[in-house]
């Protein structure tokens, strides 16, 4: 049946259907680099076929036929994500929805845009730039994630502190449920738009989301030096509260900054202590008042460092780069953590600790991405050539994650690899309400299994955590983590 | 990378393991968004060098690995915009060595090897015949090899002999006539800068190029080189380097030194009246960081509208003509071209300048076939025209 199923898809859809094994093992992996060693012998991640529909027509009919044949199916966009969001784990169907592009309608008074799911942020955001105007948020990695993808995942990122989550702004959605049947969501539907933001894919599709935009606006952008993590933490409370909101608020501690030294990355050839980029788009009077903010802030202040404008503006045009620290690896592990905004010194401390017992050097950067809320991405270098060494080093994620739990943060976004921390992501009312959601939309769990609801046995939080602790205790005895 | 910020390039397996598979490139890449798969991707195929080349899966250097390798026109789009400062393009070539050392390169480039180790040039005739488009010029004498001349025009071996190429070398030359400027060219002792052998993964074999051509430029006494063809520009610029050591030799392509004569009013233009849009080509603008020059004697010329492509400047669109594509999947490098028909259609330009006899073809042909009243010229060309 499943052969018969696959062979109809490939039959129909022709040179833009695959199952030929060089292409599908490129659709079998994600950016993480997870040995095959650990994979293979829990997941099937090859899909059987892949395929490359080109209209919601199509997503439904293929996810029609998926679900007469009771075929898993894993969309898949940029796959930018790092945890196996849109790597299938049961092998089936990849659909990939890049053919999805490009802008359906603007409306200049609703100042919303209609764009098909697979366009990138970057793509969404040029054409709007060439009328004036602009998407309110974005994620860092926009010249390559789509609409859909940062919908799908959690929707915070550059401009969030300012404009709010993605979900915040989407109007509407249409969407192409399991059993290929295709809706249009909203706040007043149901199920709700709500329902799918942060879903990974395991709900549905999303073929076309209307978006609110905003005019195009100035910006004035600012870097600050500052000696030490806490007077750090302390300005960047103090600005995210400030009567101007800042559009971005970016923060490297003193380990990213030498890193990026050590490869001659840093803004203004800074050598160390720990860096704010703080980001205004506004008004004329609105950064007017902003500079004002932060002239003040900056009088007197010995344990700050302004640097020059046309340094931070510099700074501002390389906010996609955020993996140019890679070259320093070059291959790195790490866990982002979803962490209160006053939660960050102790976090930071914590991690400076963790980095001396452990004796690996943990690099840590991220955005306040609410006003209560930052996500911080904390890395080390480490090999992936050597295959036992690099499965011991996933250790040392758990314990970063240990840290960010212990200052009420939590892993952000789920996938596969953060199933193990659902307990700690999702409280046991709203997992429960999850699983209710699954259940209702897509019974027979053919929408992307394995992600987000449970964790497979073997990565139970349980045995998981077990496991993890004693690796990590053998790295510690040896006093050997990251690549050395 | 782009190419102001230089290269930071180390060896093909460090820098695939330095890749952190974000995708970036993958939506600047003209094949793969012609093509859609993701083995036609930037990002695909480090993924597969890194585990043939840094993990050791020998068995992965398949035809279909190779050909995807291929599929490439070496536009450096996806260089400039990596997020872990890849020198991509560097990395494709030493890809294609490895592969050609393999023996398991496309036949067509061995095709392409063996004629230019027989003709020293690209084409089937005979080096000796390198100035015959001369033939055309009121005194085809004053392109003859001449020592101590002020300025070496390379001409490059497709402006050398395929007529329709040949209108930029006569162009150039009579402009440098009007302008009154000594210059020369290698005649017959001119040989392929080398380019097709080292997009074709035969680098070492280059090295004779670049070594006779060096050699020959050091015998005629020339210490202002011009290039017209963006990809050897490219090479006398970059990969020539080592053999030019010590040798005092400044090397501009024709629109640097048109600029020049422009701004110093060796040349006079008269008024036109056409909207003209410029599509910068990869070997020139992305991989040599040449923008202004062009830009600065089309705006010059009275009457002129200048209108930007939608993609310009270091985010320019590839004609689908670089990297040796033409020759291994010619229908892809007319896809891609019509990519860029796509926008200069949308600028409402009546003419689309270039700088590079390749890009120029490759426009032609597809403007054509998609019927645009629009004219495709090389900058002499236009500043011919512009002299009246
Ligand atoms: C350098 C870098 C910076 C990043 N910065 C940020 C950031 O600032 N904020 C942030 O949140 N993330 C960030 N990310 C992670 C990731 O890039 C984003 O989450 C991105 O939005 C994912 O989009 P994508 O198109 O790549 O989705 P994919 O990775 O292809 O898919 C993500 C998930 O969504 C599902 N999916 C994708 N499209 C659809 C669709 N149309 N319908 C239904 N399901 C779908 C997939 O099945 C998968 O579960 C970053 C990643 C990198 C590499
Ligand atoms: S050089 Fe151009 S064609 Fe080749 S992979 Fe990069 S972007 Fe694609
Ligand atoms: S942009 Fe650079 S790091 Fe990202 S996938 Fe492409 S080559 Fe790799």
């Amino acid at each position: 049946m499943k052969a018969e199923v696959l062979d109809e898809i490939k039959r129909k859809y022709g040179d833009r259907a695959t199952d030929t094994p060089f292409e599908r093992s490129l659709y079998s992996r994600d950016l993480a680099p997870v040995p095959a060693l650990l994979v293979d012998p829990l997941f099937n991640t090859m899909p059987d076929l892949v395929v490359r529909p080109a209209n919601v027509e199509e997503v439904a009919e293929i996810l029609r036929t998926a679900w007469a044949g009771n075929i898993p199916v894993t969309p898949r966009a940029g796959a930018s994500t790092v945890y196996f969001d849109s790597v299938p784990v049961k092998g089936g169907v990849v659909m990939d929805l890049n053919l999805l592009r490009g802008v359906v309608g603007l409306d200049e008074e609703r100042m919303t845009v209609t764009v098909q799911a697979g366009t990138t942020w970057s793509e969404l955001d040029d054409y709007l730039n060439r009328r004036g105007l602009t998407v309110k948020s974005y994620p860092s990695s926009a010249p390559v994630a789509s609409i859909g993808g940062w919908f799908c995942m959690m929707g915070y990122g550059i401009g969030s502190l300012k404009y709010g989550s993605l979900l915040s702004q989407v109007r509407a959605a249409e969407v192409v449920l399991a059993t290929g049947e295709v809706r249009v969501v909203t706040r007043d539907t149901d199920p709700p738009l709500s329902w799918f933001a942060a879903s990974e894919g395991t709900l549905g599709i999303v073929t076309w989301l209307e978006l609110e935009v905003r005019r195009l606006s100035p910006m004035k952008h600012f870097l600050i030096q500052f000696t030490n993590v806490p007077e750090m933490t302390r300005v960047l409370t103090e600005l995210k509260d400030a009567s101007v909101t800042p559009y971005n608020l970016h923060f490297a501690d003193p380990a990213c900054v030498r890193a990026m030294h050590d490869l001659g990355l840093t803004p203004g050839d800074v050598q160390d202590g720990c860096i704010l980029e703080i980001d205004y788009e506004g008004t004329d009077r609105e950064l007017a008042q902003a500079e004002d903010i932060i002239r003040t802030m900056a009088a007197g202040n010995k344990s700050i460092n302004m640097l020059p404008n046309e340094v931070a503006e510099m700074e501002w045009k390389e906010r996609f780069k955020a993996l140019r620290l890679k070259r320093g690896g070059p291959a790195v592990l790490g866990g982002e953590v979803w962490l209160p905004a006053d939660e960050l010194a102790g976090y930071l401390a914590d991690i400076n600790k963790m980095s001396l017992r452990y004796g690996i050097d943990l690099i840590s950067y991220g955005h306040v991405v609410t006003p209560e809320h930052a996500t911080v991405m904390t890395m080390f270098y480490t090999d992936e050539t050597k295959t036992l060494k690099y499965i011991f080093n996933l250790s040392l994620v758990k314990k970063i994650h240990d840290i960010g739990y212990r200052h009420h943060g939590c892993p952000y976004g789920v996938g596969l690899w953060n199933t193990p921390y659902i307990d700690r992501i999702f409280s046991r009312k709203r997992l429960a309400g999850l699983r209710e959601r699954k259940k209702t939309l897509d019974p027979r769990g053919t929408m992307n299994p394995g992600k987000v609801y449970r964790s497979p046995l073997l990565m139970n939080p349980y045995i998981f955590g077990m496991g993890m602790d004693v690796m990590a205790g053998i790295l510690r005895a040896a006093g050997r983590g990251g690549s050395g | 990378m782009s190419a102001e910020q230089g290269s930071r390039f180390t060896t093909l397996e460090n820098e695939a393991l330095i890749c952190g598979r974000c995708g970036y490139c993958r939506s600047s890449c003209p094949v793969y968004r012609v093509i859609g798969w993701e083995s036609a991707s930037p990002r695909g195929k480090i993924s597969m060098a890194k585990d043939i080349f840094a993990k050791g899966r020998k068995d992965g250097l398949s035809d279909e690995f190779v050909q995807r390798v291929a599929q490439c026109t070496l536009c450096g789009a996806c260089s400039s915009i990596c997020s872990t400062g890849i020198d991509t393009r560097t990395l494709w070539l030493e890809l294609r060595k490895r592969i050609a050392q393999s023996g398991k390169g496309p036949k067509t480039y061995d095709d392409i090897r063996n004629t230019l180790l027989v003709n020293r040039n690209i084409s089937t005739f005979s080096n000796d015949d390198r100035l015959e488009w001369a033939q055309d010029l009121d005194d085809p004498e004053v392109v003859e090899p001449r020592a101590g001349a002020e300025v070496g025009y390379f001409v490059g071996c497709v402006s050398s002999f395929f007529p329709q190429a040949a209108q930029i070398s006569l162009a150039i030359a009579e402009i440098f006539g009007e302008a009154g400027v000594d210059f020369t060219t290698m005649g017959g002792e001119e040989w392929c800068c080398g380019f097709p052998l080292i997009s074709s993964g035969f680098a070492d074999d280059a090295r004779e190029f670049t070594k006779h051509n060096v050699d020959k430029i050091k015998e005629l006494g020339i210490h202002t080189l011009v290039a017209s063809c963006a990809s050897c520009y490219h090479v006398w610029k970059h990969e020539s380097q080592a053999e030019l050591a010590g040798y005092d030799l400044e090397v501009l392509h024709t629109t640097e030194y048109l600029a020049r004569l422009v701004e110093e009013k060796g040349i006079e233009l008269d008024e036109l009246d056409e909207v003209v849009t410029y599509h910068d080509p990869c070997d020139l603008g992305r991989n040599s960081g040449v923008y202004d020059a062009p830009r600065k004697i089309i705006t010059s010329i009275p009457g002129v509208r200048f209108v930007e492509l939608a993609h310009n400047r270091s985010d320019s669109l590839c004609c689908g003509g670089g990297g040796n594509l033409q020759s291994v999947d010619p229908e892809l490098a007319a896809t891609i071209a019509q990519l860029r028909v796509e926008e200069i259609k949308e600028s409402g330009a009546t003419i689309v300048v270039s700088a590079c006899q390749q890009c120029e073809q490759m426009l032609s042909t597809a403007i054509r076939s998609a019927g645009l009243p629009v004219r495709v010229m090389d900058i002499s060309q236009l500043i011919l025209e512009a002299m009246g």
